[in-house]
């Protein structure tokens, strides 16, 4: 039997700390083919990137310890010259990365950076031959108006753009390998499915063998052949597509599959709200003026309408979700809503009682009442303050207890989150991702508020983590009778928390109603494009899919 | 891009005229005495103090003196009444000093600065990295003073390598220009060379974690082009700024070592000004080195646009 491709053997990777060797990648082997699409799937921290990274060469740090082998047609690259593999790089495995935002530098122009990926292999060829390759490689991966677009910095293209530029500038030169190392996960859902079907194309037209990493089983199933899952920097499950999905043997696989939300399936029955409006928000528009740079001379024109002309109205014990991709307007939305940032016009009513437009010192009363849960658990924790500190903080400035009792309370609430009262002196990154969320929340919950506004908290988590921050999320309201407002961008998250969903397309709500009638029936074209754009983590559906929508 | 030069350009001159108002209020309205009577200073006689005030409007409103003080100022009709001479004769007179020794040694810092930051963000914890770190340190902690005296009773006059100071005309004697300088230029570049290449050095570390670096290498770039063209570039936008802010400050006098070694250049004459309290030559220097902190200060702001494309289209797109 010939040589595959690029074969992996016994790969380890350990990194030398403070606290001994950590193995991220702990005796990783497989082999790729020419033509096929190999998916590495699993969670942070399962060593898949610092596989595909290591593969190229690109672990660099000094305290990393890297055993194994990896060869391109049976030359082996680990311990290779930097020559050597300055020659493989981009010239026959190609890598593109997570975040088109931060990947590309921000001071060239975008066919500048191109050219220069070119011609770093191909010496001989001349400025303008490599232009034209540069252009013509965006060209194929559909970037409209290439020629021009190619005189362009980074920032001026919007993130699906960039992401194929960065396709564009891997494949210029044509390389027998692919590495795509979680390619959408920085992307909305729409942008995302056209990146896929852009990979699928590549992969049609010529063959390319690839390696897709992501945590995404969905996407997994819409673009792969063959998938790895791994763990803990093993792989603990190998096969086709059909074998994973189906027929999973390990039970970190099962536990996977299991936690994944599918927007395909009903949530379970809900018990009916009292219908009791809680909330009620009638035309809120927030504008925001557009600085002209120098002296801020205000002109009416200019202002982004992030949210504009917003009615909806949330009953007392309901979970109402809402859901947009990035530049909706949710993220403004949830922010005016709790007055954090004052509205334009509009109106907003708490307990029938309005709240738009109170100052500083009326609102203080009702923060009590109205608490915020975010979306990144690493940043919106101070860290110097101890995980106590950050969830008595509430209940010390609002004057509701202090000393010996103040601890107590924190400590109950660190308890009700599934956390420990022993945490109550550590800091915040002693903590894990997951952990950090249950913070968030409990510093939410210490007031004991009425309506919780949760801005995309569980985007950031791991799906396993997920699935537990929705239970507890879940508890909470039954146990505090609690009424949420759930922003997030993943629909198929929203529709298993949601007794309804309100979608939101440029600073407006597109369609609202019950979440499964959204989910199975939707009316407007825009909720349309955004269902039919999920990924479905199920490869016979997604291959019905692809089959029933191809021209 | 020209649109953004003008905007700049434009805010420059409101600054300049704040700057202006506040140096009026300072010298002349917020101390509660006569102004007339301590720009006499020493030599204060009744007839002198009444021509003062006549000269300087003191005796009108407070817009009208300010009018009077600036068409003084930029009419160059401000005389030291200690010294009995033009102000801005003295101040033209000291330009070429000043500004040979400001550039001399922006060059060095400059040249060094970078280079030493380079090596050491390449070589991050390696030995050359520890030894031009020491030498960063020991320029940073080294005061200019007490350097000149130290390069003074070495190099000048125990083995007289150097003369101890003193301007020479460039155009006169290029040889004898650069000889005079040298020590002036080392003594003021050294303590840039060791913040400059610290700061950089920071900056290309920070720089060096980017995910445009690790996308540069997996496209198959040799490591130098890497660190040139991506972590070196992008890391010194910063540096652009730390420079224009610290040269036009120097160029508004560079009191200390203008007077070590005898440079007969603004600095100095701040520096003789302040010691005869003698207050038109104060204004007129504080209103000279403003100008260029506020002038560099511009100057950065348009360099940024050059070298950053995200804030000249950011701002000039819309």
């Amino acid at each position: 039997m010939s040589e595959p491709l690029l074969a992996i053997e016994g790969l380890r990777v350990g990194f030398r700390t403070e606290g001994g060797l950590v193995q991220a990648v702990d005796g990783v082997g497989f082999d790729l083919a020419a033509g096929e699409v190999l998916a590495i799937v699993g969670e942070s921290g399962s060593g898949k990137s610092v596989t595909a990274q290591t593969i190229l060469g690109l672990t660099r740090s000094p305290n990393a310890r890297i055993e194994g082998s990896v060869r391109i047609a049976g030359r082996e690259l680990l311990g290779a010259s930097d020559a050597e593999l300055q020659a493989v790089r981009g010239n026959r495995i190609a890598m593109v990365f997570q975040d088109p935002m931060t990947s590309f530098n921000p001071v060239y122009r975008i066919g500048d950076q191109l050219v220069e990926a070119i011609r770093a292999h191909r010496r001989g060829l001349g400025r303008d031959a490599a232009r034209d390759l540069a252009v013509e490689s965006l060209d194929a991966v559909g970037l409209p108006e290439a020629h021009r677009r190619a005189e362009r910095y980074p920032h001026e293209f919007s993130g699906g753009m960039r992401q194929r530029a960065m396709i564009a500038m891997a494949l210029a030169l044509e390389p027998e390998v692919l590495i795509a190392d979680e390619p959408t996960t920085a992307l909305d859902v729409t942008v995302q499915a056209q990146i896929l079907e852009l990979l699928r194309r590549l992969h049609r037209e010529r063959g390319l063998a690839t390696i897709l990493i992501t945590h995404d089983l969905g996407v997994v199933a819409e673009v792969a052949d063959r998938a790895l899952v791994m763990h803990e920097g093993r792989i603990v499950e190998r096969g086709s597509l059909d074998e994973v999905f189906y027929a999973p043997k390990d039970p970190y696989t099962r536990k996977l599959l299991g936690a994944v939300l599918r927007l395909d399936r009903a949530a379970p029955l809900r018990p009916a709200r009292q219908a009791e409006p809680l909330l009620e928000v009638a035309g809120l528009v927030k504008h925001f003026p557009l600085k002209r740079g120098g002296l801020a001379i205000g002109r009416g024109a200019d202002r982004v309408r992030a949210v504009d002309g917003v009615s909806f109205s949330v009953a007392r014990g309901e979970t109402l979700g809402l859901v947009g991709e990035s530049g909706s307007g949710k993220s403004t939305l949830s922010r005016t809503l709790l007055q954090l940032l004052a509205p334009t016009s509009g109106s907003v009513r708490f307990e029938s009682r309005e709240i738009a437009g109170l100052s500083r010192r009326q609102m203080r009363p009702l923060r009590a009442e109205m608490q915020m849960v975010f979306q990144d658990p690493y940043a919106s924790l101070n860290p110097r303050k101890r995980i106590g500190q950050i969830v008595a903080e509430p209940l010390r400035l609002h004057g509701r207890a202090t000393g010996a009792e103040l601890r107590r309370q924190a400590e109950e609430l660190l308890e009700r989150v599934g956390l420990a009262p022993e945490h109550y002196d550590r800091f915040p990154h002693e903590f894990s991702g997951g952990q950090r969320q249950r913070v968030g929340i409990a510093r939410a919950l210490s007031l004991r508020p009425k309506l919780i506004v949760a801005d995309e908290p569980v985007s950031a988590l791991d799906v396993s983590i997920r699935a537990q921050i929705l239970a507890l999320l879940a508890d909470l309201q039954e146990e505090f009778g609690l009424t949420y407002v759930f922003v997030a961008h993943d629909i198929g998250v929203v529709r298993h928390v949601a007794d309804r969903i309100a979608v939101m397309h440029e600073g407006r709500i597109v369609e609202q109603g019950p979440a499964d009638r959204v989910c199975e029936r939707p009316a407007d074209p825009y909720t349309k494009s955004l269902l039919a754009a999920v990924p479905i983590p199920d490869p016979r559906e997604s291959r019905a899919r692809r089959a029933s929508s191809a021209p | 891009m020209g649109r953004f030069a003008i905007r700049r350009l434009a805010g420059m001159v409101a600054v300049l005229f704040a700057v202006s108002v506040l140096t009026f209020l300072v010298f002349n309205v917020i101390p509660s005495s006569d102004p007339a009577q301590r720009m006499a200073g020493k030599n204060s006689t009744p007839q002198l103090v009444a021509g003062i005030t006549e000269e300087w409007g003191f005796d009108e409103s407070l817009p009208q003196q300010y009018l009077t003080m600036m068409g003084n100022i930029f009419g160059g009709e401000v005389i030291s009444y200690e010294g009995r001479e033009n102000v801005n004769e003295r101040i033209v007179e000291g330009i070429p000093a000043t500004f040979s020794l400001c550039i001399g040694a922006a060059v060095i810092w400059m040249f060094f600065g970078v280079l030493f930051g380079y090596l050491s963000a390449v070589r991050a914890g390696g030995l050359l990295d520890r030894v031009l770190t020491v030498v960063a340190i020991a320029g940073i902690s080294m005061p200019a003073f007490w350097l000149a005296a130290i390069f003074l009773n070495y190099l000048t006059y125990q083995f007289e390598l150097f003369p101890s100071g003193g301007y020479v005309e460039l155009s006169a004697d290029p040889l004898g220009w650069a000889n005079h300088l040298i020590l002036p230029w080392v003594t003021l570049a050294i303590l840039y060379v060791g913040f400059y290449s610290r700061v950089l050095r920071s900056n290309m570390l920070d720089a060096m974690g980017e995910d445009y670096v690790r996308t540069a290498r997996a496209k198959g770039l040799a490591e130098r082009r890497v660190m040139t063209r991506h972590v070196l570039r992008n890391s010194l936008i910063p540096i652009v700024t730390l420079f224009g802010l610290d040269f036009g400050a120097l160029l508004g006098g560079a009191i200390l070592v203008e007077a070590i070694f005898n440079l007969n250049g603004i600095g100095q004459y701040a520096y003789e000004s302040l010691r005869n309290l003698d207050l038109p030559p104060i204004m007129a220097i504080v209103l000279f080195g403003a100008f260029f902190v506020v002038l560099f200060n511009t100057l950065v702001d348009i360099a940024y646009a050059w070298l950053d494309p995200r804030i000249r289209l950011g701002s000039a797109a819309r």
